[in-house]
């Protein structure tokens, strides 16, 4: 079964080894180049007076992204921090900080703000980045004001704006419960047109 | 038989018929899902007995042949105890990274030591799902 997640539940979500150790907890999701996937995170230290570690964790080396920790093997899967973000690096990209972009139609018309980014974990054990939690503007004409826009398995994005195909529009959810098929709708329908 | 009802059974030496301990805690070897050990308290002798030396596990009583079986914990029964190995109490997370809640007793059998049931107010889960305890949580696997 696949399952939509929030970034900001992901962060600080403890990290634990099948012997039942939470070596670290998730301190930032790092995204892999393009954007449309999770390619690890970084971590910080349990406990209240801990900072961010020197160590990150590779998707692949992820075993499970749960609702209530990140399962890994063992305390040997983790990589250096530096090695996990070069792997992300996005040429010309904003390094995958789209919170607080606006999110604009290739017509040119503002949606809204983005506020959070909704992940899928997959069966297949993939993580990719399906959509935004945006805080909608006018033109949306919801009556919500946060609601959940469904993306293109690519996109362009810069610090300021995240550009996604006007019909992205039509397939806004209000809710992360029908989001799932919205998002498969939506991509159905761009398929369809290319 | 639960854990709960035998932390401070007593432990009977058959040879002397002398009570040499009361029963402090099952060491419990979360990869083969067995009881491998019981710490003894009050005892002159060791605070360990593993499972192996024990002669039977009743309801009134834990029978040894004699004192003598009780030594301090070996290197094996070391690494399996103290409170970041307890499974009594510890939050219970699957291999997927879902929280169930917290082990309330354990379920083992005194013949084999076998853990056959982990105790959860959500409800039980077999004994062989288990597969480590750290000081954060119980792992098992998912269903």
């Amino acid at each position: 079964m696949s399952r939509l997640m929030r970034t900001s539940e992901v962060i600080g979500r403890p990290v634990v080894t099948l012997n039942g150790q939470d070596i670290a907890q998730i301190k930032d999701v790092v995204y892999s180049a393009g954007g449309g996937a999770v390619g690890g995170f970084t971590l910080a230290g349990r406990g209240l007076f801990s900072g961010p570690l020197k160590q990150g964790l590779s998707w692949s080396a992820v075993m499970a992204l749960g609702p209530d920790a990140v399962m890994i093997r063992d305390e040997d899967v983790v990589s250096s921090v530096t090695e996990i973000l070069d792997a992300s690096v996005r040429p010309g990209g904003s390094g995958g900080n789209v919170l607080g972009s606006e999110v604009l139609t290739d017509t040119g018309i503002l949606l809204g703000t983005v506020v959070d980014v909704i992940l899928e974990v997959s069966e297949r054990r993939t993580c990719d980045v399906v959509g935004y939690e945006v805080s909608a503007s006018e033109a949306l004409g919801t009556h919500s004001a946060k609601v959940f826009l469904p993306l293109p398995d690519t996109l362009s994005a810069s610090g300021e704006h995240v550009m996604v195909p006007a019909a992205a529009k039509d397939f806004v959810a209000h809710d992360l419960a029908g989001f799932g098929a919205a998002v498969k709708a939506f991509r159905k329908n761009l398929e369809g047109q290319g | 038989m639960l854990y709960t009802q035998v932390k401070g059974r007593k432990v009977v030496s058959t040879g002397t018929a002398e009570t040499v301990g009361r029963v402090a805690d099952l060491v419990i070897d979360p990869r083969s899902h067995t009881v491998v050990a019981v710490t003894v308290r009050g005892s002159g002798h060791g605070d360990t007995v593993l499972w192996s030396d024990i002669t039977a596990f009743g309801t009134d009583a834990v029978t040894v042949p004699d004192g003598e079986v009780l030594k301090g914990a070996n290197d094996a029964v070391k690494e399996l105890s103290g409170t970041a190995h307890d499974v009594l109490g510890k939050r219970v997370l699957t291999t997927d990274g879902e929280q169930l809640g917290s082990v309330s007793d354990i379920d083992f059998d005194p013949q084999s030591g076998a853990v056959t049931v982990l105790v959860l107010p959500s409800g039980d889960i077999a004994g062989s799902r288990l597969v480590g305890v750290g000081p954060y949580a119980a792992i098992v696997h998912a269903a």
